[in-house]
């Protein structure tokens, strides 16, 4: 249970003084409390045995008022501490959070659905740093203040009567750490079923159309109140093992104040003690339950913060599935790319989805590739971006594996126009930056032209300066790939990326798009893959994929005369387009 | 209505195990005060020094024992009714807002980000269920023990008790100041911690192109400074706490005694009135109980705080306008559309539509070919209902369909997406989505007929192999084939198709389009897609620009025509060369 306080050290150590000053006037602040009660009890000896002087009154109420006035200030100061750190801790294991995410690959988001992701970054962080906090202060209060008034009872009254009325104590302890258990265990389960509900809300919102065309909404709410009864069920579970705290609380200390009231009666007819010292005893007892009930309290916490501590920190122990090599070797521009009998398969896949590919692509060409859906096109493309690691054979430029260049390197490289637009929530400018933070706005306006959004541009109220994304506006699928386009191309990449980034297009838009950007790239590598033929018509090189395995090989006058899937497919599509859009 | 009044609205619905926890309480704070009580019978009475009476202790003694184990049982089973009362409340909270975001139009989710939507179905409603299983509970509780300590202080000494009262007021006015502080604070947090959240979420998303454009600096520090700020307005929030809260709550409870004991011991000094020590004894004990449940109130205050804010934010939700989902069912209608000069914005004013007007028979197929933005895409928002025009009427054999319940129609459309979405489940209830009228022969038969043999191939458990996370271990053309294998399963009299074939390769595409011909018989059936062949069977092609129907026509009659489409058709012809 404490172990959560020990995988935490690391921040200890980083904010000792903190915690220091914190624990410090904790204890001290513990230590003071059990100071009144004394007084009190002292003085009400006096009243009741009609001695008190105006000195002796003016002495206590001295003494109290001081302990008021500083009392507040240390006790500002700790609360301001303590939890000023569960705070830092917070921030702290968020942007570690955050900072893996970024290095991670999509390997890692195959195996993590987003909503647990998501609920690791808000629940569970909430839970550790509650540990830092509210933890240490029950862990402190459980321990040192119990001990203060334990010790205060003991010498300013009288130790047998603090033995005897303490003996419930470890008997409730052992029962709050056995139901604990039994809370966490419950408890789990009810955040598991809430965090399932939470990813069905999700897949129903973003759904929404497809539900509501196809008349599903009632359904859905039927699937939800099952799955909302569950989560009912699951917490009521905890609620019943909840409720025993507070009832062995009363129990516990009704049998301590029994032993105090008797005791304590004998105690005082035998002159051992007077009714101001059993107030005093009182008013201990009174104080000693609330740490009694942090044990339990504690007990939570630390198991809550364990749980969690556990689930974040297993996210960021995943080591990431391509690492950089530890001595990269440096290329200067990528002269020629070479597949030599490259195969590859994706983690979760039960067959290889690409097959022995062996190729040479040198600097200044354009690759094309072709295939069938499922063909392997964009599994091909992806093995630029080095997302996952090479089994087979190699990918190699300038001759140089591919494991072997920094990631940094590579991707410095490529510009990489996804299959499945991406666009983030913020202006289109600040979208097509991504690709080149420093752009002036010759640059911008460039990149636009060539990716042929200039028109479209215009035909938007505020341009550049337009909200897209989740927050903004709604972009057509055509938009969306023309903005990425331009993404990639103010970055004038050594290998521009085309992964079937014109298919929202029509085809004359497609074709313009293609010659601007040749025109521009001379020299540069251009890496296409389409399902329009005429998109890779001049292409120094095509490749047809078919099940992962190259079938046809050549440029497009060699693949026509081969006669084979590419001249099928070529003459089909011949007839086929229509041009939508301005001439 | 005030968020406060329509929470205690929601309580009522589940009074009975509400109120039994209630009483159940107060019973449980009477048989805990009688304790006190008993003491100070003992102090008073059996506790003379030198004299001891053994029996009448023990018996008393024992009274309070039992006293306090009843108090136990009594808690406990209050916990646990006010627990199912709060849980039921929640649940209950639950499906109405989640019933209720059915019945929201579409323009709802396209202004505000999915994320936020599911923020208040389920984060917001469980801070309301802090509000109720905690904060309420504690609220009561200590309310009502608050309230039997005040009548056993007055039994004892009316003048202290009346001292005593004045904490009431100093705890009002206190409660306000803070909240007021409190909220303002609160406010930012929340709202940067929902931004954090969800800067988190689409991050993850796009991932693939942060990397690939080496911008996780520029993630890291548009975080930082989110992160920062959101902590920076929880330190404040923070030194708010630590000033006043407990602190404060410590430093009443001293006055207090400091108040006790000087009246007590002036008394003491002046009169010749004698208190007894049990009865301070008594006092005593009753005080240290009045501050244990004010700790306890003013401990829930920032719980109170962040509970009501999310509260307004879910009623927000419950109040915004909906429509009621309709469970009519209607005939299959025959599939004749008119749009009759028909207008439609998406924003105020700026018209994506102008003056649509054509005629679709049953079973013809319309093609819709127009650039990017001139209104294809509306027209299918306006057929579907997904949004209503401003200016004109859209009619389906001849009924307006205003008229119709939005469910009622849609029974008989079908849909095919540009963005085709897919379910976490299997292949088969993504084609089926589980609607127990679609049987799992009818997705096998859709499934092949959309050349679904090549999807299910490559897939070891065929038709129930899983789909995760909105389908991402299936390609782009695979998702599009179960999207489309979807709509011929619930076999429509009106087809939408919205550039659906555009990412899948020629030949597969192929393969649906001697599907369609088979599935468009007897179907109405319209088309927004590039490619010609599509086109070129249509019997009427409508060609939109810029919002408004400059040509329309059968292929043949548009290329006579010489105009837009003629040029276009030419063009393209032309740019194999």
């Amino acid at each position: 249970m404490f172990e959560v306080l020990y995988k935490l050290k690391w921040f200890f150590k980083a904010y000792w003084k903190r915690y220091l000053i914190a624990v410090g006037l904790l204890m001290i602040a513990n230590i003071a409390e059990v100071v009144p009660p004394w007084i009190i009890g002292i003085a009400i000896d006096d009243i009741a045995l009609g001695n008190m002087t105006p000195d002796s009154l003016r002495e206590y109420l001295i003494w109290l008022g001081l302990i008021i006035l500083f009392g507040y200030i240390i006790n500002f100061t700790w609360q301001y501490q303590l939890f000023g750190g569960a705070l830092s801790l917070e921030r702290i294991f968020r942007k570690k959070l955050m900072h893996h995410f970024l290095k991670m690959t999509p390997t890692f988001y195959e195996k993590n659905r987003t909503g647990d992701l998501m609920a690791r970054a808000t629940n569970d962080l909430n839970a550790v740093s509650l540990t830092a906090g509210f933890g240490i202060m029950t862990l402190l209060d459980s321990t040192i203040y119990m001990g203060a008034i334990i010790i205060a009872m003991g010498f300013l009254i009288s130790w047998k009567l603090t033995i005897l009325s303490m003996l419930p104590i470890p008997i409730m302890a052992v029962l709050m750490q056995y139901f604990g258990k039994i809370v966490h265990e419950r408890y789990t389960k009810a955040q598991d079923v809430f965090g399932e509900l939470n990813d069905s809300v999700l897949e129903s919102v973003a759904g929404v159309r497809v539900i509501r065309a196809y008349v599903q909404e009632k359904k859905d709410e039927k699937r939800f109140a099952d799955m909302s009864e569950d989560v009912y069920e699951k917490n009521i579970q905890v609620a019943k093992i909840n409720a025993l705290f507070g009832p062995i609380t009363k129990v516990g200390t009704g049998i301590s104040y029994v032993m105090a009231l008797g005791y304590g009666a004998l105690l005082v007819s035998n002159g051992d003690m007077t009714v101001g010292q059993l107030v005093a005893f009182n008013v201990y007892l009174g104080l000693a339950v609330w740490p009694m009930m942090a044990i339990g309290e504690m007990i939570n916490v630390m198991q809550q913060g364990n749980a969690s501590l556990d689930r974040v920190q297993e996210t960021l122990d995943y080591e990431q599935d391509v690492k950089n090599p530890n001595n990269p070797v440096h290329v200067e521009s990528p002269i020629s790319i070479g597949f030599n009998r490259f195969s590859f398969q994706y983690p979760m896949s039960q067959i290889k989805n690409l097959h022995n590919i062996s190729i040479l692509v040198k600097r200044g060409e354009t690759l094309g590739i072709v295939g069938k859906t499922g063909s392997g096109k964009t599994t091909f493309i992806k093995q630029f971006l080095k997302e996952y690691p090479v089994e087979e054979g190699q990918l190699t430029i300038d001759c140089v594996d591919i494991t072997s260049l920094s990631k940094d390197e590579l991707l410095e490289w490529i510009g990489y126009v996804p299959q499945d637009h991406v666009l983030f929530s913020r202006t289109i400018r600040e979208n097509i930056l991504f690709g080149k933070s420093d752009a002036t706005q010759e640059e911008i306006d460039e990149a636009v032209r060539l990716a042929y959004f200039e028109k479209d541009l215009k035909n938007l109220p505020l341009g550049l300066e337009t909200l897209v994304g989740e927050k903004g506006i709604s972009l057509s699928g055509g938009q969306k790939q023309r903005v990425s386009i331009a993404r990639a191309m103010i970055k004038n990449p050594e290998i521009l990326i085309l992964d079937d980034s014109l298919s929202a297009v029509d085809a004359k838009t497609e074709a313009n798009i293609i010659e601007n950007i040749s025109r521009v790239r001379n020299g540069k590598t251009t890496i296409i893959t389409t399902h329009r033929l005429s998109a890779v018509q001049h292409a120094d090189q095509i490749l047809v994929l078919d099940e992962g395995k190259v079938i046809e090989q050549g440029t497009h006058e060699e693949l026509l005369q081969t006669e084979g899937w590419y001249k099928e497919q070529y003459d089909r599509q011949q007839l086929e387009e229509v041009s939508s859009d301005e001439y | 209505m005030s968020t406060s009044r329509r929470l205690y609205q929601y309580a009522m619905y589940f009074k009975k195990p509400i109120f039994i926890g209630l009483v159940l309480l107060t019973l449980a704070v009477f048989t805990d005060l009688a304790g006190p009580f008993i003491a100070k019978h003992i102090i008073d009475h059996y506790m003379l020094p030198g004299l001891l009476k053994l029996q009448p202790i023990i018996n008393l003694l024992i009274v309070f024992l039992v006293l306090a184990i009843a108090t136990a049982v009594l808690r406990y089973f209050m916990f646990v009714f006010l627990q199912i009362g709060a849980n039921r409340v929640i649940q209950k909270l639950r499906k109405d807002v989640f019933g209720h975001i059915q019945t929201l139009s579409i323009d709802y989710f396209d202004n505000l980000p999915a994320g936020k939507i599911v923020a208040r179905v389920t984060n917001d409603t469980e801070a309301i269920h802090n509000l109720y299983v905690q904060v309420l509970s504690q609220f009561v509780t200590s309310f009502i023990s608050i309230l039997g300590v005040y009548i056993a202080l007055f039994i004892l000494n009316i003048k202290m008790a009346l001292v005593a009262l004045i904490v009431i007021p100093v705890i009002y006015i206190w409660m306000l100041a803070y909240r007021k502080y409190a909220s303002q604070f609160n406010h930012v947090v929340r709202t940067k911690i929902a931004d954090i959240n969800a800067m988190i979420n689409e991050s993850i998303q796009g991932m693939t192109i942060i990397q690939a454009f080496k911008r996780e600096k520029q993630m890291k520090d548009e975080f930082a400074e989110m992160n920062n700020e959101h902590y920076e307005y929880q330190r404040k929030l923070l030194f708010l706490d630590s000033a006043t809260s407990f602190n404060l709550v410590s430093v009443l409870r001293l006055l207090f005694f400091v108040i006790f004991i000087w009246y007590f011991g002036t008394q003491s000094m002046t009169t010749t009135e004698s208190i007894t020590a049990g009865t301070l004894y008594a006092f005593v004990d009753y005080s240290t109980r009045l501050f244990g449940p004010i700790v306890n109130i003013v401990n829930q205050f920032s719980q109170l705080e962040r509970s009501l804010v999310a509260a307004s934010r879910v009623f927000e939700l419950l109040d915004s306008k909906g429509e009621t989902v309709s469970e009519v069912s209607i005939p299959r209608y025959e599939g004749n559309v008119v749009f009759d000069n028909v207008s439609f914005a998406y924003k105020e004013d700026e018209y994506v539509l102008k003056n649509i007007n054509f005629t679709a028979k049953k079973g013809e197929t319309i093609a819709l070919v127009g650039h990017t933005g001139s209104g294809k895409s509306s027209i299918m928002n306006l057929i579907f209902r997904f949004y209503d025009p401003q200016k004109g009427k859209i009619l389906i054999d001849g009924k307006n369909i205003l008229s119709i319940p939005r469910q009622s129609f849609r029974e008989h459309m079908g849909i095919v997406l540009q963005d085709p979405y897919l379910f976490t489940g299997t292949i088969e209830t993504n084609v089926s989505l589980r609607d127990p009228k679609i049987s799992r022969e009818t997705v096998e038969k859709a499934l092949m007929a959309v050349g679904g043999d090549r999807v299910l191939k490559n897939l070891k458990k065929g038709l129930d192999e899983p789909v995760i996370e909105k389908g991402s271990t299936l390609s782009s053309g695979q998702r599009q084939l179960i999207s489309f294998a979807r709509a011929l399963a619930f076999d429509p009299a009106i087809l939408i198709l919205d550039e659906a074939t555009s990412n899948i390769d020629t030949e597969t595409e192929e393969i649906i389009q001697h599907a369609m011909e088979v599935l468009k018989k007897g179907r109405t059936t319209f088309i927004i897609a590039h490619r010609l062949s599509t086109i070129k069977n249509a019997d009427q092609i409508l060609v939109l620009d810029k919002g408004e129907i400059v040509e329309r026509g059968t292929h043949e009659e548009l290329i006579a025509l010489g105009g837009q489409y003629e040029t276009m058709y030419r063009l393209q012809a032309g740019a194999f060369n």
